[in-house]
């Protein structure tokens, strides 16, 4: 993207602010987002048939695969509208992240636009993924244009839905687009909806330079590329600029829009969307919410665009190799991801069960899951991952903090740390506010499952007569772990689910440690609410009982809270251990299979003098995490 | 706590034996892989012949028969030495169906490569186990004398008694057979006849081992075995009426839905037979066999370790207040003279020739077997022709050249079975703080001299190797 380079790349056509169009597409997973995105990609003939991946905008392997977008794309989409003999217009698609766990990139990501496509599938109707992400555009105050899509589906129910669109997003059913993005129908009159509805960017042209940060990546040879929408002013290749919110200053590198692969540009003006590169060395220096501004005496009193915040782990989740010769190599991955991913935190932590591994804070489940597989995909490093857990706040008995004079209070994301019932005064736990759209037939099931997970219900609103909404307040922990799937298996399917961050509630919490032959297991501790412990503590001791082959000697299995043992299991002595026969000379066979066990012992981990299969940490985390009702 | 130490000299275990390897016998087995339907436990080399129709039966017996005839005189022409060089140098089957076919494991090449571990803290290390020329020159001109022939299955008994015969004077050709060699034949009971077992008595067959399973109907059902209750006893007069007095039950216990009462009343039986042996197998669910499947659908319950556990202690206590002698875990006799010989061979690491479909042989620390599958075994052998064995066309699936460790580990594997364990001059070297462990864990003992298990080690006997084996 330097002068010098040859390839033929017209330079990008400038547009006037007026015909400047930025919209972002509002949906579900599987609501068709990524292929009206190519849809209207090919509507401009920038993307020929042979370069057009199914969907183009989605970048990463795993979202690909899972047809989710994690990461925010762009793309600049100059149209004509029919019948309009004027100059084009450019439309500039800013895709957002499609997950509950991004949330607060969501939100940025609508603040760089003017206009929403609510793009809503016209057999299944809205989600509540989508409600949330509709009442975060309504916030930020876009135009919405509201889109059935799939209406060539048999199971289309187009009147239905679109009176239920209508209903929330307010409007005539008949306003509402109706489209198919795989044949195309309808996808040239939701251009001229955005060209006609969305307004063009308002800003100070003449002002101070302001951009907001909407996205950044790591490209290992470049740094990080930042994502970034113009407010006021300017900004032009070879300036030197300075990040408010972390300070950062540098040069710009490269400036460029993605038209929509990746175009030079000498300036961007008010409105625009582009992309930068200034020798920014990990993604944490170029926060998604902060302002860009040009460095210089005045940089400072440039007021930030509002709505900046630290990204904020609400999960935590401790990472061990399998095997313990792997931790520089799993140090070094998370270093390595961590240039991409400014919203993901890590400290290592030892365990006597697990070695050393890392503490890591995640935005939700879903990150974590993608940190954990990519961590196996790309860096191949076989993990254990530690039953997900969240960040208490715990008020110390008798210890007052000297600055403040009120008592102190710490913060524990480890259930280790979790001081002694005696030294704690009180214990305070994260909630969210959970939105339940369900079909009104799982109404009953949905109410019991949040009650499970000790939910406060807030509302309940039937949206049609088939659809209700329910809020409720819900503690965090009770959510992260197999919440989402029970949810979906006691409604068929049917239920969405979103949720936002509620306040810290105190909360009757404990700790329960599994004792193996009469040893706490520091990797199996959970912080539980104390009327879940002993179905907790019995339900862990059971499944401990099935996981952990039979020793020589019976190896008592006992959850207890502090001192007091609330369950036990006992894990009988083996007794047989002997291969009955070999056929016909056959001890080349019976031999391997010793070697074979001899293999598996290495990577037992001896707790209490007991030898415990990594599978069984698995599997019995797996539980942990899935024992909440 | 005192174990054979060998002066320093990590090997003499090997040298200079005084039950085990050469010492403990030259055996030859047969296999003969024909059975009515295969069981659904079963998962070794057996071929169906229960729906063939008699023609074609008749044709492929006698063709497995001469291919066993002539696969036995390949290996014995090829004499000890040239074998344990074919051995040694058969990384792979050269013929390329022998791989698919047998899905037999590793060429020989990835053991003889791994000359590690051998670091028991004294004396000076091994020579390199992937270059010891050394055995194979130690091996003998000429054949040693048999003292025991098997002739196992499958149902060696649905053969013949003519086919049957050929297999047993085919050996009696080959190779000198000692005058008071053990010479075996398996048998169904739904097989016996006086005449079958008196054609086998002419031959110089003089011990039957009879598949009894069970006593129990309902128990023999869920075996899928063909023979009632009351068949393994008219069995076993039949024999004694064909003139062989040396015979065996063959049982299987912790059977799904075998009560202890139904063992209990099994022993009894057995006790009644008056037989001079008795074999008695823990029922194991292989994967990939039809029970494997059924238990995995849920539909057949798995095997209960406390169950077989208690049956194997009330199977000691009858049979030995019953008078025989539990010499090994599965095998009890009427006093030494009654033990299997050929047995006690496979545990006392002693040699073999192995010879038809899946049979495995042993010498001297190479192990060798042949395909699986009988038609691709008649075939392989068929084409070799006369060439010399292990050369061109074979029956071959696969080789392995064991190091010391794994030698070591065998001798422990297989010696332990037995009631009264090694003899400190067979015995491998084992680490101190192995010994330790696997002695304080309560599954061995020294008793004069000899490392044996405990009572309770000896149903442990895996977990026991394995600690001993921990260096």
């Amino acid at each position: 993207m330097r002068p010098s380079r040859t390839t033929e790349v017209p330079p990008p056509v400038t547009y006037r602010t007026e015909r400047i169009r930025n919209f972002c597409i509002v949906a579900h997973v599987d609501h068709g987002k990524s292929t009206l995105a190519d849809r209207m990609l090919q509507l401009t003939e920038l993307v020929d048939e042979r370069n057009m991946r199914s969907q183009y905008l989605d970048k990463m392997d795993i979202e690909r695969e899972r047809g989710i977008t994690i990461k925010a794309q762009t793309a600049r989409l100059p149209y004509k509208p029919l019948g309009d003999a004027a100059d084009e217009y450019l439309l500039n698609l800013i895709d957002t992240p499609g997950h509950v766990d991004f949330s607060y990139e969501v939100s940025r990501a609508l603040n760089a636009c003017e206009g929403a496509v609510l793009l809503v599938d016209a057999a299944q109707g809205m989600e509540a993924q989508t409600i949330a992400n509709l009442y975060l555009a309504l916030e930020a105050d876009l135009e919405i244009i509201p889109v059935l899509n799939k209406i060539d589906l048999p199971a289309a129910r187009p009147d239905e839905i679109a009176a239920e669109i209508a209903a929330i997003v307010g409007g005539e059913p008949e306003d509402v687009l109706r489209i198919s993005a795989k044949t195309g129908e309808g996808v040239d009159a939701v251009m001229d909806a955005i060209v006609d509805r969305v307004p063009p960017p308002s800003g100070v042209a003449d002002g101070p330079t302001r951009a907001l940060i909407f996205d950044s990546n790591y490209d290992p040879y470049r740094g990080t590329l930042v994502y970034f929408r113009v407010v006021d002013g300017q900004l032009r290749a070879g300036e030197r600029i300075h990040l408010l919110a972390t300070g950062f200053e540098g040069e710009i590198d490269d400036l460029a829009v993605h038209a929509p692969e990746e175009t030079p540009i000498d300036a961007l003006g008010v409105g625009e969307v582009g992309v930068l590169s200034a020798a920014i060395k990990e993604v944490s220096q170029a926060k998604v919410g902060d302002t860009i501004t040009l460095a210089g005496r005045g940089s400072r009193t440039v007021p930030p665009l509002p709505g900046y915040r630290e990204p904020l782990p609400m999960v935590f989740s401790g990472l061990y190799p399998v095997d313990s010769d792997d931790f520089p190599q799993l140090r070094d991955a998370l270093d390595k991801l961590r240039l991409n991913d400014a919203s993901f935190s890590y400290e290592p932590e030892t365990s006597a069960a697990l070695g050393f591994g890392f503490r890591c804070g995640f935005l939700g489940l879903l990150h974590l899951e993608i940190v954990t597989e990519r961590l196996d995909r790309e860096f191949d490093i076989p993990l254990v991952t530690t039953a997900p857990s969240v960040r208490y706040r715990v008020t110390l008995e008798g210890v007052v903090d000297e600055e403040t004079g009120e008592p102190q209070v710490i913060e524990v994301a480890n259930p280790q740390d979790l001081p002694e019932p005696n030294r704690t005064a009180a214990i305070h736990e994260p909630t969210v506010n959970a939105m339940i759209l369900t079909p009104t037939a799982y109404v009953g099931p949905v109410m019991q499952l949040c009650e499970g997970r000790r939910g406060t219900m807030l509302a309940m609103d039937y949206l049609t007569e088939e659809r209700v909404e329910l809020r409720y307040a819900l503690p965090l922990a009770g959510i992260i772990t197999d919440f989402f799937d029970q949810l979906k298996s006691r409604t068929r399917g049917y239920a969405s689910l979103d949720y936002e961050v509620g306040e810290y509630l105190e909360a009757d919490l404990v700790r329960v440690d599994l004792l193996l032959n009469g040893e706490p297991v520091d990797a199996f501790s959970s912080i539980v609410h104390r009327d879940d412990a002993y179905a907790f503590g019995k339900a862990m001791t059971e499944k401990l009982k099935d996981l952990i082959p039979r020793q020589l000697f019976d190896v008592p299995v006992q959850a207890a809270i502090g001192a007091k043992i609330i369950a036990r299991e006992t894990i009988k002595a083996k007794r047989k251990d002997v291969l009955a026969k070999c056929y016909g000379g056959d001890v080349s066979r019976k031999r391997k299979l010793l070697e074979k066990q001899k293999e598996g012992k290495k990577k037992m981990k001896s707790v209490g003098s007991v030898d415990v299969p990594q599978e069984a940490f698995v599997s019995a985390l797996r539980t942990a995490a899935g024992t909440g009702d | 706590m005192t174990v054979a130490t060998h002066d320093g000299d990590d090997t003499r275990w090997l040298d200079a034996p005084v039950e085990s390897g050469a010492r403990a016998g030259f055996g030859v087995y047969l296999h003969v892989p024909f059975c009515h339907h295969r069981c659904g436990y079963c998962d070794f080399a057996v071929a169906a012949v229960g729906r063939l129709d008699d023609a074609r039966r008749g044709d492929l017996e006698s063709r497995y028969v001469a291919a066993v005839t002539a696969d036995l005189a390949r290996q014995v022409a090829a004499t000890p030495r040239g074998l344990l060089a074919a051995v040694s140098r058969e990384g792979a089957p050269t013929d390329g169906t022998a791989k698919g076919a047998s899905g037999a494991g590793a060429p020989a090449g990835d053991t003889t490569g791994a000359a590690v571990g051998w670091s028991p803290g004294q004396g000076n290390a091994p020579p390199g186990v992937g270059t010891w020329d050394g055995v194979a020159d130690a091996a003998p001109e000429t054949w040693p004398e048999v003292t025991s022939i098997y002739i196992g299955g499958g149902t060696p008994t649905l053969l013949a008694p003519e086919q049957l015969a050929r297999l047993v004077t085919a050996v009696r050709r080959e190779l000198d057979v000692a005058a008071d060699a053990e010479v075996t034949v398996e048998a169904n009971p739904e097989t016996a006849s006086s005449a079958r077992f008196g054609a086998l008595a002419e031959v110089g067959v003089n011990r039957l081992s009879i598949g009894a399973q069970s006593f129990t109907p309902h128990v023999l059902r869920t075996l899928e075995r063909g023979h009632g209750p009351d068949a393994p006893l008219a069995a076993v007069a039949q024999a004694r009426a064909a003139g062989i007095a040396d015979v065996s039950l063959d049982l299987m216990y912790g059977t799904p839905g075998e009560s202890a009462a139904d063992w209990e009343s099994t022993l009894a039986q057995v006790l009644l037979a008056d037989v001079q042996h008795v074999s008695a197998y823990a029922l194991t669910i292989h994967e990939g066999t039809p029970f494997g499947r059924r238990v995995d659908g849920g539909l057949l319950a798995g095997v209960d370790e406390d169950r077989q556990a208690a049956r194997f202690e009330r199977l000691n206590q009858v049979l030995t207040a019953g008078g025989f002698e539990h010499y090994e875990v599965s095998n009890l006799a009427r006093g030494p003279g009654a033990r299997s010989r050929h047995n006690l061979l496979y545990w006392r690491h002693g040699h073999y020739l192995g010879v038809g479909a899946g049979a495995h042989g042993h010498l001297d620390g190479r192990r060798w077997w042949s395909q699986r599958s009988t038609p691709r075994y008649i075939h392989a052998v068929e084409q070799a022709g006369a060439a010399p064995w292990g050369v061109g066309a074979s029956p071959l699936a696969g080789t392995e050249v064991l190091n010391l460790e794994q030698r070591a580990a065998e001798r422990l594997l297989l010696g332990l079975r037995v009631r009264e364990g090694i003899h400190p001059c067979d015995l491998p070297p084992i680490s101190a703080l192995a010994l330790e462990d696997a002695c304080t864990s309560g599954l061995v003992e020294t008793a004069c001299g000899r490392l044996r298990c405990t009572d309770r080690g000896w149903f442990l006997l895996d977990d026991a190797v394995d600690r001993l084996t921990a260096w």
